[in-house]
């Protein structure tokens, strides 16, 4: 069979899998690029860790076919895939050594003595865990089990490696070391990660793809980017940082700008990617470091799309300031950067609110 | 670094005893506690010890009044002439001979188990011929039969020169062996199918591998007999040319017997290992052969050997079942019982009790203090639900072979008691009847059963709580061998704890044998562990800023006691009394020592009538000693229940 030729090394063909009446993973199709680090994302129960066992065979799917590397391995058991898992919890086998952890795969596939024990020593070395093969895994810290689960995975070449929340058992510190090493590893080695967790940061920081699911279903797949500043929906925008809604009605289109009626005032941006006509209802999204805040007394001329409300509470956190400002009937959040230079409002003054022209929206009807 | 740590040991110790003795109310009670915990625990194991290394030799003493005028005359004429006398005597170790101003006194201490009428007898002739040159000299002479007992090694060699008697010993761990590893196979593979296993077989396995605790201790014994004895059921049926007693017989019924002692602890151990790591060994390519040579069974191992363990001491000890199926095959419980009641030869029953707390004391220490918290604790994190993983065929085949028979046997095991209960003579006369059952003797024995589990679920919680509450809440000195102490009677033989209190409660002030009370004393003091278990558990579940709360407010350390611990550990109380009750029902071991003429228990009286042929009387005597226990199981889980608490 031919390999190697296809730049797709998974395929999720329309894959469904029931738990009783729980539908845990709902008609997913899906495809990962070789070399790639793709996140499952989405909060606790939307289906992610279900569809790492899909694809690592450990659950069988109801519907659906799973293609590794041109092959359907839908029916394969766990232990005729070229997959490799790192649990949640390492599951690390208590009863041996670092280095009989590492080497279990390759005795299972009765490797000669002595090219197991290179392979081992150069994992170790891989993982930055020399002079530890002795020790049992319960005389480790978290993170240096971590490090072993990641070199037992790594022992048998897999063509993809899975990651089922690795780093959650982690303090946060060593969790944001760990994933920068993880990243550099797989940049490294040219590595495959599916890579599951729940907290939207880390799947921001560490991926290149991001496939946000929730209930069961894929609500966006697409870039940290993408997903940051194009969000498909209300729920892909809520789910990945802070973020303000506005509901917009289309006024009037020229060109390639469109007015809209929001309720604090008139807005003129840039026109949506989808087609719309006037008086759609359309829903706004904005970053609260995307929008300027000025000073009310302060005069703009030429400026557009500009909203007065008053500052009711400013938090400062220390690299940002966040401020709530009630803008007519709205809460609004703003964050500003670096405000030991920009200064800080005091919390009851009226402020001016600039939005940018380019505004990411999406239709009312779609939420 | 030995050093500090052991001066800060002591530092903390004498802290204790300081504190301990700045509060007379409780070295009152405790002192109470550890007198009745040497009394009726350390008193007769103790007292086991030394009757071991006791020798007894029958003695025979010459006195003689002698018709002369000084010692030196008594001396030269008198006891010279009886010591040459007595020079050709058969039998003598040894002669102490003494002479007292006139008289005379020759001490003859005969060997070992010599006839002392014979060393009588011999001395008279042999006195007799010399009679004329004494008779001028001797006014009157007198001779006393006596016993000497003398500290020696002697009745432990006499145990390893004979092989009628060091056998017992032989057998009894080749016994414990062979019971340890069937038990031990049967349970992994019930317990294993019984958490993995399709659902078919989970429950009923689950049911199966539990129902014999219901089950008065030798019952397997009896209804293989039934079964497969000189007129069982299935020898006649078949005209099968062997029998099962002896050795074949008592391996089944201990088999069986145990069968849920093995079953919890392993299921409980493979219950907690986390199923990820089996994922893990498929991940990497492991067969499920090979996870569960490779993963589940050398993570289980630890739990596996604690209950090989306990299961060889339960062998070693059990008493009921190589009684009954036993066919004369000499083992150590069994044989000390014969060595008391046909030979009285108490000093060698004592040393097989040494031979039989040996390993358990062996066993109790490693098993108490070296493998406690040697468990792998393999659930870190969240374990995962994962879906439950289809045992292959090649794992199921071998394991089903293994327990479909056992299960069968259980299930077989209980119908036929329940039918020879019921019928005039099982698959002889099948007609029902209910005369089993009218038995005045065996009424009569299950109202003393009923009485004397009763009396001794009484005492047992009281002194096991008192224990528990001292243990858990004070600070004392030497807790750890308090603990110890309490936990002894547990520990030891049933066989042990009733010889001991044979020979410790045999004179006053404590003359008991004989008595209803040492009965209930024996029960109860054996069962100590129960409470202290009990309250252990429901004590750390009772934050002690509850008590702190009370005395805050006004109340003394009694008060706060009997006002508030009191009526929280009460239904720990109350699980004691009752599990007490249930163990006492179906007691054998200990009790068999100590019964009286008036007080035959219900389960000696099956042994008794059993052992006569009349099976169906037995059988329904355990019909209702099931029920009995059962209803005390339905209770205790009621209790649980509406509590909500666990006990043990």
């Amino acid at each position: 069979m031919a390999t190697g030729i296809n730049s797709m090394i998974l395929e999720l063909r329309s894959i469904t899998k029931r738990f009783g009446d729980l539908i845990a993973v709902n008609d997913v199709s899906f495809s990962a690029e070789r070399g790639k680090l793709i996140t499952f994302v989405g909060p606790s129960g939307c289906g992610k860790t279900t569809l790492l066992r899909v694809v690592s065979g450990f659950a069988e799917p109801d519907h659906g076919e799973v293609i590794l590397d041109d092959q359907n391995v839908t029916r394969k058991s766990p232990n005729a895939r070229d997959t490799a898992m790192v649990f949640q919890n390492y599951a690390l086998f208590p009863h041996m050594t670092v280095g009989q952890n590492i080497a279990f795969g390759m005795r299972i596939r009765k490797r000669p003595k002595g090219e197991i024990d290179k392979e081992v020593h150069r994992l170790l070395a891989l993982v930055k865990m020399e002079g530890l093969g002795e020790r049992k895994p319960h005389e480790l810290s978290g993170g240096q089990q971590q490090r072993v689960a990641l070199a037992r995975a790594l022992s048998l070449n897999p063509k993809i490696l899975l990651l089922d929340e690795p780093l959650s058992n982690l303090d946060a510190n060593l969790r944001v070391t760990m994933r920068e090493e993880l990243r550099r590893l797989q940049r490294r080695l040219g590595l495959t990660i599916i890579f599951v967790t729940h907290d939207q940061e880390e799947a921001m920081s560490i991926s290149d793809l991001l496939v946000v699911m929730d209930q069961g279903i894929v609500k966006q797949v697409g870039s940290p980017t993408e997903i940051y500043e194009k969000p498909a929906d209300e729920f892909v925008a809520n789910f990945v940082g802070h973020i303000n809604f506005f509901p917009g009605e289309v006024m009037a289109l020229s060109g390639d700008e469109m007015d809209l009626q929001i309720p604090q005032g008139k807005l003129r941006v840039k026109k949506s990617i989808f087609l719309v006509k006037v008086g759609d209802k359309v829903k706004l999204v904005v970053r609260p470091e995307s929008v300027n805040l000025v000073d009310a007394k302060e005069e703009l001329t030429g400026t557009e799309n500009v909203i007065e409300g008053s500052i009711e509470v400013a938090m400062y956190i220390g690299s940002i300031i966040r401020y709530t400002i009630r803008v007519g009937d709205q809460i609004v959040y703003v964050d500003r950067a670096d405000p030991q230079y920009s200064g800080i409002f005091r919390e009851g003054s009226r402020v001016k609110l600039i939005l940018k022209k380019e505004i990411h929206m999406f239709k009312a009807s779609s939420l | 670094m030995s050093t500090s740590s052991s001066s800060q040991l002591f530092r903390s110790l004498t802290s204790d005893i300081r504190h301990f003795f700045r509060n007379p109310g409780l070295v009152g009670v405790t002192s109470v506690l550890v007198l009745l915990l040497l009394v009726f625990i350390v008193f007769p194991i103790g007292g086991v010890l030394l009757k071991s290394f006791t020798v007894t030799f029958p003695t025979v003493t010459i006195l003689s009044e002698n018709k002369v005028s000084d010692q030196a005359e008594a001396e030269s004429k008198v006891t010279q002439t009886i010591l040459t006398a007595l020079e050709s005597l058969q039998g003598i170790e040894e002669v102490r001979p003494e002479t007292q101003e006139k008289r005379s006194v020759v001490v003859l201490r005969f060997r070992k188990n010599w006839d002392d009428m014979r060393g009588l007898n011999d001395a008279k002739r042999a006195l007799k011929k010399e009679e004329e040159k004494l008779a001028p000299y001797v006014a009157k002479m007198d001779f006393k039969l006596g016993q000497e007992k003398i500290k020696s090694l002697g009745t432990y060699v006499d145990f390893f020169s004979k092989k009628y008697y060091w056998v017992a010993l032989r057998n009894s761990i080749l016994l414990a062996i062979v019971t340890t590893i069937l038990v031990v196979c049967m349970a992994f593979c019930f317990a294993y199918l019984g958490l993995k296993g399709p659902d078919c077989v989970r429950g009923p396995l689950r049911l199966l591998g539990l129902l014999p605790l219901i089950a008065p201790p030798f019952i397997f014994a009896l209804s293989l007999i039934v079964i497969g004895g000189r007129k069982g059921i299935l020898t006649k049926a078949l005209m099968l040319p062997f029998h099962i007693y002896g050795w074949p017989g008592v391996i089944i019924a201990q088999g069986i017997t145990f069968l849920p002692l093995g079953y919890l602890m392993i299921e409980n151990v493979l219950r907690s290992l986390n199923p990820n790591l089996d994922d893990a060994a498929s991940d990497m390519g492991a067969s499920d052969i090979q996870i569960l040579f490779k993963i589940t069974i050398p993570l289980a191992a630890p739990g596996i050997l604690k209950a090989a363990l306990l299961v060889f001491i339960m062998s070693i000890a059990d008493f009921g079942n190589p009684m009954l199926i036993g066919a004369g095959v000499p083992f150590l419980a069994t044989k000390a019982y014969f060595l008391w009641i046909s030979e009285a030869n108490l000093e060698m029953a004592a040393v097989f009790c040494v031979f039989l707390v040996i390993p358990s004391m062996i066993i109790f220490i490693v098993h108490e203090y070296i493998l406690k918290g040697k468990m792998y604790t393999t659930i870190g994190g969240k374990p995962q639900q994962t879906e439950k993983r289809k045992i292959p065929l090649k794992i199921f085949g071998p394991m089903m072979t293994i327990a479909t028979p056992v299960s069968l046997m259980i299930v077989v095991c209980f119908g036929v008691i329940f039918l020879g209960a019921f019928t005039k003579i099982l698959m002889i006369d099948n007609s029902f009847t209910l005369e089993h059952f009218e038995s005045t003797n065996g009424i009569r024995s299950l109202m003393s059963s009923l009485k004397f589990a009763f009396s001794a679920a009484l005492i047992a919680p009281v002194i096991g709580i008192s224990l528990s509450y001292i243990l858990v809440r004070k600070r004392i000195p030497f807790k750890r061998v308090l603990e110890f102490l309490a936990l002894l009677g547990f520990a030891v033989p049933g066989t042990v704890m009733g010889i001991g209190y044979i020979i410790s409660f045999n004179a006053p002030p404590l003359k008991l044998t004989g008595t209803f009370a040492i009965m209930v004393i024996n029960e109860a003091f054996r069962n100590l562990s129960v409470g202290l278990e009990a309250g252990v558990s429901k004590l750390q579940q009772i934050d002690v800023a509850i008590e702190e709360a009370a005395v805050d407010m006004g109340a003394s350390a009694l008060q706060a006691f009997f006002k508030i611990v009191l009526p929280l550990i009460s239904s720990a109380f109350v699980a004691g009394f009752i599990y007490t009750f249930m163990v006492g029902m179906i007691a054998v071991s200990a009790v068999i020592f100590l019964i009286s003429p008036g007080n035959y228990l219900a389960s000696l009286y099956i042994l008794n009538v059993a052992e006569e042929g009349f099976l169906g009387m037995a059988c329904a005597i355990s019909v209702m000693l099931i029920l009995v226990v059962l209803a005390c199981l339905g209770s205790l889980r009621l209790l649980q229940k509406y509590t909500k608490s666990t006990f043990f």
